[in-house]
């Protein structure tokens, strides 16, 4: 579902410079359409996550950043792991020894 | 719900301070978004955040600490966290994939290498994000078909042909004019939602073209042969003697083009016309004439 810019920034509880300064710091990575972004539900949870980083948790401009990259990555991990659970649920004679590094 | 204090883990005579600081190493260790696999933490973290919005607020602390309110008057946190999008569920086009945390997995030769490959090049193979714009045409284009240039947000343009018969709010995907891949994907594609520009005299209905034709008194009860507008240029109609106000004459083919294939009709509605000005000879004549058949246009109107 689409959110339009104007609906994000009452439903995120943000101003127009604030929200221009998390997009410049990739902060939030919304689609571009011809007007203007278009914003996710994920765009959304992501933009409350930015703020109980900053306003309850204590964490500053540069530590959010930080935060927000090695949460990306532990996401990606916790898909690749749940595809490699998956397919060796699926396919048990990929049990075997697997590791020769 | 638990005592807020013990919640939180502080003596009742606590300083906001104490209490905010108490909060927050309990929300740091908490958070759903920095515990992602663990579901109980979201329950103990509602139920710290509860306790920290009723103490935090000066007022609701005071009448809590007199027993004027208890525990359920503070407030619900929400329901979602970025963990809930984050998960399994997200697309390929998911801007926030990052797959540096195993992308050395990917190095080896067997089959679970082959897995972790397969989700890095997700990422990087993941196509760019499809782009939305809107195109106002006008009505004949859309009845015959146009190409027309839709100047892009960042830089350049792109043309756009549009098939006759178009209707109001379809939406046209040029495929590979959306935004590039962030990685080494296909771009996306281009969403154009057309809109259509009134037209002066013809209106459209479906696939049907729709025409108010004004005729003048004389052509109407001797009939004529006249010239009218189609989208494809003017063609003569004959009018019949003695078409009367509203009657309806149909071009056959002279509409828009059917999706299934084939053409819609034009439909000509007939609007009698008397002279602009006096005519002192049809005046004359009227008030002298008898008509042969005894018409009344009211009949339906007697009470």
């Amino acid at each position: 579902m689409i959110i339009s810019k104007v609906e994000f920034l009452v439903r995120s509880d943000l101003d127009q410079q604030t929200l221009d300064v998390w997009l410049a710091e990739e902060w939030l990575m919304p689609r571009l359409a011809a007007d203007e972004p278009q914003f996710s539900e994920a765009d959304l949870a992501r933009a409350q996550l930015i703020h109980e980083l900053k306003r309850d948790l204590g964490v500053n401009d540069e530590g959010v950043g930080v935060i927000l990259g090695l949460l990306d990555q532990v996401h990606g991990l916790r898909r690749a792991l749940a595809d490699v659970l998956r397919t060796s649920r699926a396919h048990p004679a990929s049990d075997d020894e697997a590791d020769r590094s | 719900m638990a005592d807020p204090y013990e919640t939180l883990g502080v003596e009742r005579t606590a300083s906001q301070e104490e209490i905010r600081k108490a909060y927050r190493r309990l929300a740091k260790k908490l958070h759903p978004d920095l515990n992602p696999g663990n579901a109980a933490a979201e329950a103990r973290f509602k139920e710290a955040s509860s306790a920290y919005s009723l103490l935090s607020d000066a007022e609701k602390r005071r009448r809590f600490d007199a027993g004027e309110i208890d525990e359920s008057g503070a407030e619900q946190q929400r329901q979602r966290y970025y963990r809930d999008y984050a998960g399994a569920g997200a697309g390929a086009d998911d801007a926030y994939a990052n797959p540096s945390g195993f992308a050395d997995f990917a190095e080896t030769d067997d089959i679970l290498a082959e897995l972790f490959r397969r989700q890095a090049e997700q990422a990087r193979r993941a196509p760019g994000a499809d782009l939305y714009f809107r195109l106002a045409i006008d009505f004949l284009d859309a009845v015959n078909g146009a190409t027309r240039r839709l100047t892009l947000p960042q830089g350049g343009s792109i043309d756009v042909t549009i098939p006759p018969g178009v209707q109001d709010g379809q939406i046209l995907r040029l495929r590979g004019k959306g935004a590039p891949s962030r990685g080494e994907g296909k771009p996306g594609d281009a969403l154009v939602e057309i809109s259509i520009r009134p037209h002066r005299h013809f209106t459209r209905d479906g696939d049907d073209i729709h025409l108010e034709l004004p005729i003048s008194l004389k052509e109407a009860v001797l009939g004529a042969r006249v010239r009218v507008p189609t989208p494809s240029g003017s063609v003569v109609l004959t009018i019949p003697k003695g078409s009367n106000n509203g009657s309806v004459l149909r071009l056959k083919g002279k509409g828009a083009r059917r999706r299934a294939g084939g053409q819609g009709d034009e439909f000509i509605r007939l609007k009698v016309v008397l002279p602009s000005g006096p005519e002192p000879e049809l005046e004359s004549f009227l008030a002298g004439w008898t008509p042969q058949r005894d018409d009344d246009p009211r009949r339906d109107m007697q009470p």
